[in-house]
């Protein structure tokens, strides 16, 4: 029965190869590009087998906790999937937002053409998103990890310009610094832990880490950065504005909302589920991811704010908002890990929705610059009015969700023993929100209430096919209905986070 | 007393006397007198050998039974009988090696006089090797420089005799050096017979009288034979006698004429002054610095040369370092090293210089570097030769170089302060030695077509076509196998002739 | 079982390949079939032996007293003999097919068959004296194969690859030396021979001399500042490149190191002297010097051999831990290094053989014209990065697993060393595979319209090397539990 757990991975995995191979296999024939009927089919396939595995894996997530050991990849290390708590938030949000997109993505994924090498690697890469969040030891995890760097690259070159191969090869690269940066913490984790196993508070072995603070304390040091990589944290963000705007609307939809968070999973994993917040608290870690998390909060909002291509002020946006997950995850208090929490879930659907607004902008009339936006609104209200939504919530006006999360990080912030920072934390967070607002909110006025001077005085309507505003529109609901309705969510991340802390 | 004990004394007569009766001869007659001089000396040299193997000690033979201090007097151990036939067999081989060259660079009238001088060489080798009196190591060191001169000198192309007269005025510098040496020591102890003057030696050295004198008799001594044998600041005839003159007389000089000198140190540091005061005295100390300095400066002459057989020759000079720092080490295990390298040398250099003229025969006689290029292809049983003395050089496994490289070095970890010294430049100069040698055997097996030089026709030579050089080839060939893989019975074999000595 | 299959395994590929050139083949089938059948046969006899195991040492010939040619099999030497002559069947099956291109078939596989027996002679020497030996002709074998092709390029190759070994042997032969005279024996001993009676107050001295001898070995592992020759060597046609400077030369060059480190000079006397740090620092730079010269090289070949380079000094680190666990590591490594690294120069032979193409920019869109050999060089270089599930993740695993043990604040640095290395190693290869699979929308592919994929006697050890890498990479448990065996002994 546990080995259920297996089919919501395995199954896309396959699924997107089987595509990948006819994929290529195609080219090798020199077969011509796929007929509307053969697109119909894909598309059917695609969604058939992403629903599928996504109830399979709704299903096996929310039937109980679950523990599967697929084999053992050395004596003492298994590949182990385990569900838990955090592991069913994550994989709810994943399954979704995947299968929202894909609606998306059929549409939209004519103007770019290669749709089975996009959908091949879009299903296997919900496959290694399941695996990832399942995963119930840190190999395993890091094992997966690995994989969706790799399985999502593709995602990221899919036009093939010259742009794109280098933003690819930018992604991978800091990805795999990332990856190997965590890795280095993993070698002395299994050294100093008693297994690697997730567990909530931590499994850190106090007999043998005493005498070696220091080098255990620089190891899971290397693993935030590392792991902050993917989630766009300073140093090391500079992957994600360069990557986003040359990835296909979807893809930067899902790299930003999901993927980035994956990176959040594996911080949540190591501080929380295998080193144990209780040893890093109060240390220079502690300081030191705190400062960079604010710094990032901050410097990611005002890049946004000056940054003149649509795609990539979102992404700017993104480095920003993930921080404050990350904010909240360094603060070590129960309130602000729920914050935390909240915010992963609320910036995932707020952020694709931007995203694929931003989607639309190219598909429909090509404009990638926030000043081509002039009167957008009149030529497409809906998206435009879905796009606004989507803003205030995440500057976190209320009732919108934004405004939830941001005040549970807060309380967190300032009900923590975290010195200075009870106040910094709260004042940068309040200050970036300002920045959101400036940095989003222009695009709303301008698109609605075009400048002065504009030479085009008729607009004519071009709001998108149903199949791209229907996912915008559930994608803006979700984004403001979970704040009007937070409590259930609140509840359960509370407890999560009691159990951890 | 057994009739063999007679054959080292016959066997010095028997070349003296060949010598003479050569030059009334014409050349063919007296090659084949040489040749049958050299066999029967061999063979004799063997009974000798298997001999005193048998008896276990060596003997003194008194030349017309006259006792000392009057007599003259041979002494015969296993050490002074294996290096005879050692040094038979070889100058057998150089002299079969290289008959072609001869024939061709040798005016006609004169070759008989070309094996007078071989006959009058091998007599003097002998003699250095056997006598025990030390005068008579001096006439017969005279007479060997003269023959070797000739042995230059008899190839006219003006180089040789340039070359020539060099030689003659380093070596009488050398001579008379030795002569001086030899005076003082007559004068300290009275003494020329080798025994007698040991004696003496150990008491003035316990006495402690007359340190100085004797210290600089040894070192004159050193010095002279040093410079006959041509230790590296002493080198610069060496080039230019090995590398003009006709092949075997390149071959025999480099192999033997070099190595008696310092057979006839040895002999002087263990017979005549005894080993504890030559090591006391610090003269090896010298020695040691000089054979190192000379490793390595030699092979980096060896290096920036481009003629193949100076190259050959500048590696002399290198190897010779090697010997003397092997002596230089004060230990009896670097003496048997450095005996050991004087045979696998003198069989390694020969092989290379044969081997060497077979390239050059199949490149229009040019010793040009890179008129070499593919003349392993050309002559094949030359090039293997070549490519096995090479080897041997550089202390390749299974060959010659080896064991003496391993045994120097053996020697070398023994000693306390000397040690990194000798390891240190036994590998520098492994080193340089194999980018010289093995850089030629990569030219020599490089295609012409290949290399973007003019092309040459250059004739194809069969092992069959020199039947005399290939057989002295293959004969080389299998003696470094010889020496590299059974190499347990010769080092006994020297072993217990060092203790003879004493 | 008769210890003298020892000396059989050895000579006979040596004999065999000395008959080739000698032998009236009726055509160039016959001599593939004779070679391979050779080949074959060494290889079943070897894995024989390895099962088997005779106890006892067989002696072949003697110099002199102490110095003999001697054979003995023990872990270490199964470890070896073992991946070699794996490999070797392989190789030769795939060098078949590539050097129909090429000139000189006989005189090739000639040398090519003798090094076989060659490095097994390294791996199933029972003293250092035999080990040295062999060492030494191993360079001499394998000169003619670099100088194959015997354009300028190749004579200078073959003429660095000659002074750097010979010049390596040299030093390698102080540390020999050394091992005679204070050793107790000149076998090879788990834990180490040296006599510590006799080395008295030498014990400096001789941590100069390991320090020599380590550097002399690791000549032929690359090791910097003596890796010059082997990316210059790459001039060899691809077998040798794929199977000698990544496997067979290189570490015997390694294997050797762990000989005189773990067997001749023990890791109790080495462990924690300045001797270790020096090896070790050493080590630690070549690991990301390897890699930075990889990444800036843009022919493939000279690539994957820097390539090498650092992987070799992946091995050697293991060994410089001077722990059981570093040896296992630096076992695991060099079995895993074996497969990982012929792969890759397997799928880059066949595009040499395929399309004459040697630089990497000239590689854009194969990926789609040669897709089987793509992936399979994708998959390797993945391997080679250490992604997990294949087998270069679990080598590394227990290399910094020994390094973490070890608490040498050295040791931290060379994990530091070895991730910044998987970072560059995923740039050098991965981009590599970006350009092959996309080569960019507007590529024209009609300007490599006759590339393909080669045939089955290429594409069958690359297919079986993958499966390995697989195989290795998810159960790895009795690999690494046989290696604990060998180190335990330790």
């Amino acid at each position: 029965m546990s080995g259920l757990i297996l089919l919501p991975i395995f199954l896309p995995m396959i699924a997107g190869i089987g595509m990948l191979v006819s994929s290529a296999s195609a080219k090798w024939k020199k077969a011509p590009d796929l007929s509307a009927e053969g697109l119909r089919k894909l598309h059917i396939l695609a969604i058939t087998v992403l629903a599928v595995s996504a109830v399979l894996a709704l299903w096996t997530a929310w039937s109980g906790d679950v523990s599967f050991t697929l084999f053992y990849l050395m004596k003492d290390i298994p590949i182990f999937f385990h569900i838990d708590d955090v592991g069913r938030v994550f994989v709810t949000v994943i399954s979704i937002i995947w299968v929202v997109i894909c609606i998306y993505s059929f549409v939209y994924m004519k103007h770019e053409g290669e749709e089975r090498r996009f959908f091949g690697f879009y299903l296997v890469v919900y496959g290694v998103l399941v695996a990832l969040v399942f995963s119930g030891n840190l190999v395993t995890m890091y094992l997966f990890y690995e994989m969706m760097t790799l399985t999502s690259m593709p995602l990221v070159l899919h036009n093939g310009s010259r742009e794109a191969i280098m933003a690819a090869l930018k992604y991978l690269f800091y990805s795999m610094c990332g990856a190997y940066l965590g890795l280095f913490g993993i070698f002395f984790l299994y050294k100093y832990c008693s297994s690697l196993t997730f567990t909530p508070g931590g499994t850190l072995d106090m007999a043998l880490v005493s005498g070696n603070q220091g080098i255990v304390l620089a190891a899971v040091f290397a693993m935030l950065i590392g792991f902050g990589v993917k989630a766009g944290m300073l140093p090391l963000h500079a992957w994600l504005p360069t990557a986003h705007p040359v990835a296909p609307s979807p893809a930067s939809a899902a790299l930003s909302g999901i993927i980035v968070k994956s990176g959040v999973l594996a911080v949540i994993r190591t501080v929380y589920y295998i080193v144990g917040p209780d040893f890093i608290r109060g240390t220079w870690v502690q300081t030191a991811w705190m400062v960079l998390t604010l710094l990032t909060v901050f410097m990611g909002s005002m890049l946004a704010f000056r940054e003149p291509v649509f795609k990539k002020r979102l992404a700017y946006s993104t480095v920003s908002q993930v921080s404050y997950i990350l904010f909240g995850l360094s603060a070590l208090s129960p309130a602000a890990m729920t914050g935390a929490l909240l915010h992963v879930v609320f910036h995932a659907f707020i952020k694709c929705t931007l995203f694929l607004t931003a989607g639309i902008f190219i598909f429909q009339c090509g404009k990638t610059r926030v000043e081509e936006l002039n009167g957008i609104g009149k030529e497409m209200p809906k998206t435009l009015w879905c796009y606004t939504f989507a803003s205030l919530a995440l500057i976190g006006i209320p009732p919108t969700s934004g405004f939830i999360s941001k005040w549970y990080l807060a309380q967190g912030a300032l009900e923590a023993n975290i010195g200075v920072f009870r106040w910094i934390g709260p004042v940068v967070l309040l200050i970036s929100a300002l920045l959101t607002a400036g940095y989003l909110l222009p695009v709303t006025m301008n698109g609605f209430f075009p400048a002065k001077g504009t030479e085009q005085t008729e607009w004519k309507k071009q709001e998108p096919p149903y199949l791209m505003l229907l996912p915008l529109v559930f994608l803006a609901a979700m984004a403001v209905l979970l704040g009007v309705f937070p409590n259930p969510l609140i509840r359960y991340f509370s407890q999560i986070a009691s159990t951890v802390l | 007393m057994a009739f063999v004990q007679n054959l080292p004394f016959i066997s010095i007569i028997l070349s003296l006397f060949s010598g003479p009766l050569s030059s009334i001869l014409d050349g063919k007659k007296a090659k084949w007198l040489n040749l049958a001089v050299i066999t029967a000396v061999g063979a004799m040299s063997a009974a000798v050998l298997v001999f005193v193997i048998g008896s276990g000690e060596p003997y003194v033979y008194m030349m017309g039974h006259f006792p000392a201090p009057w007599g003259n007097e041979i002494r015969v151990g296993t050490l002074e009988a294996s290096m005879a036939v050692f040094f038979c067999l070889i100058m057998f081989l150089c002299m079969v090696g290289g008959s072609r060259e001869r024939a061709i660079e040798l005016e006609a009238s004169k070759e008989n006089l070309y094996y007078v001088m071989v006959d009058l060489l091998l007599c003097s080798l002998l003699a250095l090797i056997y006598t025990n009196d030390l005068f008579t190591a001096y006439v017969f060191v005279e007479i060997n420089t003269i023959s070797a001169c000739g042995l230059i000198m008899i190839r006219q192309n003006g180089r040789t005799i340039e070359a020539a007269t060099r030689y003659m005025i380093m070596s009488l510098v050398g001579s008379g050096l030795f002569l001086l040496g030899i005076c003082f020591l007559y004068d300290l102890t009275g003494h020329l017979l080798m025994s007698n003057i040991q004696e003496q030696v150990k008491l003035l050295h316990e006495t402690g009288e007359y340190h100085i004198p004797l210290l600089v008799s040894v070192s004159l001594m050193s010095v002279g034979l040093a410079i006959k044998s041509a230790l590296y600041p002493f080198h610069a005839w060496l080039p230019d006698a090995y590398g003009y003159s006709t092949l075997s007389s390149a071959a025999i000089l480099s192999s033997l004429v070099s190595k008696g000198y310092i057979f006839l140190l040895v002999k002087i540091f263990y017979r005549v002054i005894g080993f504890d005061i030559v090591r006391d005295s610090k003269v090896i100390n010298v020695l040691f610095v000089f054979g190192i300095v000379g490793m390595i400066l030699g092979s980096v002459d060896a290096i920036r040369e481009s003629n193949i057989r100076r190259m050959i020759a500048y590696s002399s000079v290198a190897q010779i370092g090697y010997i003397y720092m092997g002596l230089g080490l004060g230990t009896t295990a670097g003496v048997i090293a450095s005996i050991y390298h004087i045979v696998s040398h003198a069989a390694t250099k020969s092989l290379l210089f044969v081997a060497a003229s077979g390239l050059t025969d199949a490149s229009g006689d040019s010793t040009d570097f890179f008129d070499l290029t593919g003349a392993g292809f050309r002559n094949k049983l030359a090039g293997a030769a070549f490519t096995v003395g090479s080897l041997s050089m550089v202390g390749f496994p299974m060959f010659a170089g080896f064991i003496s490289k391993i045994l120097f070095a053996q020697a070398g970890v023994e000693s306390d302060h000397k040690m990194f010294l000798t390891l240190v430049a036994l590998a520098i100069s492994t080193i340089l030695n194999a980018v010289y040698f093995m850089k030629t055997v990569i030219r020599i097996y490089t295609p012409i077509h290949r290399t973007g030089l003019p092309k040459k026709n250059f004739e194809v030579v069969r092992a069959g076509q020199q039947p005399a050089k290939s057989f002295a080839m293959v004969c080389f060939i299998i003696l470094n196998l010889v020496l590299g893989l059974s190499s347990e019975p010769i080092i006994r074999l020297f072993e217990n002739g060092l203790k003879m000595f004493a | 079982m008769n210890a003298a299959i020892f000396a059989v395994v050895v000579l006979l590929p040596i004999l065999a390949g000395v008959l080739i050139p000698l032998l009236p083949f009726r055509n160039r089938t016959a001599m593939m079939i004779y070679i391979e059948a050779a080949v074959l046969i060494n290889s079943v006899l070897v894995f024989t032996a390895l099962l088997h195991r005779p106890e006892d040492a067989f002696v072949l010939f003697r110099f002199t007293g102490n110095l003999s040619i001697s054979f003995r099999l023990d872990g270490l030497g199964t470890v070896f003999a073992g991946i070699v002559s794996a490999l070797w069947p392989l190789a030769t099956l795939y060098a078949f097919e590539y050097m129909k291109h090429e000139n000189h078939e006989k005189i090739f596989f000639m040398f090519y068959t003798i090094t076989y027996g060659v490095t097994l002679g390294i791996a199933l020497s029972e003293d250092i004296v035999t080990m040295y030996c062999f060492y030494e002709m191993l360079t001499l074998v394998t000169l003619p194969l670099i100088l194959h092709t015997l354009t300028r390029e190749a004579v200078l190759a073959s003429r660095t690859y000659l002074y750097y070994s010979l010049g390596g042997a040299a030093f390698a032969f102080i540390g020999m030396v050394f091992i005679l005279s204070y050793g107790t024996t000149s076998n090879f001993v788990p834990g180490g021979v040296l006599d510590i009676a006799r080395l008295g107050d030498h014990t400096n001295r001789l941590l100069i001399v390991y320090v020599l001898c380590f550097c002399g070995f690791s000549v032929k592992a690359a090791m910097f500042p003596f890796s010059g020759w082997l990316p210059k060597a790459g001039v060899a046609p691809t077998p040798v490149t794929a199977l000698l400077h990544a496997v067979a030369v290189v570490k015997a060059g390694a294997f050797t190191v762990m000989r005189v480190t773990y067997y001749s000079f023990g890791t109790d006397f080495l462990r924690g002297t300045w001797a270790q740090y020096v090896v070790m620092a050493l080590v630690v730079f070549t690991i990301v010097y390897g890699c930075s010269r990889a990444l800036k090289e843009t022919h493939l070949k000279r690539r994957l051999a820097w390539s090498t380079v650092s992987n070799l000094s992946y091995i050697l680190f293991g060994v410089v831990m001077m722990t059981p666990l570093g040896l296992v590591g630096a076992l695991s490594h060099m079995i895993f290094h074996a497969v990982m690294k012929i792969c890759s120069f397997f799928c880059a032979g066949a595009v040499i053989y395929k399309t004459g193409r040697n630089y990497i920019h000239e590689l854009n869109g194969f990926g789609r014209k040669m897709p089987k050999v793509f992936i399979i060089f994708t998959i390797s270089g993945m391997a080679l990065m250490g992604v997990p599930g294949l087998c270069g993740f679990i080598s590394k695993w227990n290399l910094v697993k020994a390094a973490v043990d070890s608490k040498n604040p050295l040791a931290y640095a060379g994990i530091a060393a070895l991730l910044v290395s998987a970072l560059l190693t995923a740039i050098y290869m991965l981009s590599i595979s970006v350009r092959a699979f996309f080569p960019g929308r507007d590529f024209d592919y009609s300007t490599i319209q006759d590339v393909e994929d080669p045939n089955w006697m290429m594409m069958l050890p690359l297919v079986i090397f993958v499966i390995a890498m697989f195989c290795f990479g998810l159960h790895s448990a009795p690999v690494i539990r046989g290696l604990e065996s060998i180190a335990a002994l330790m």
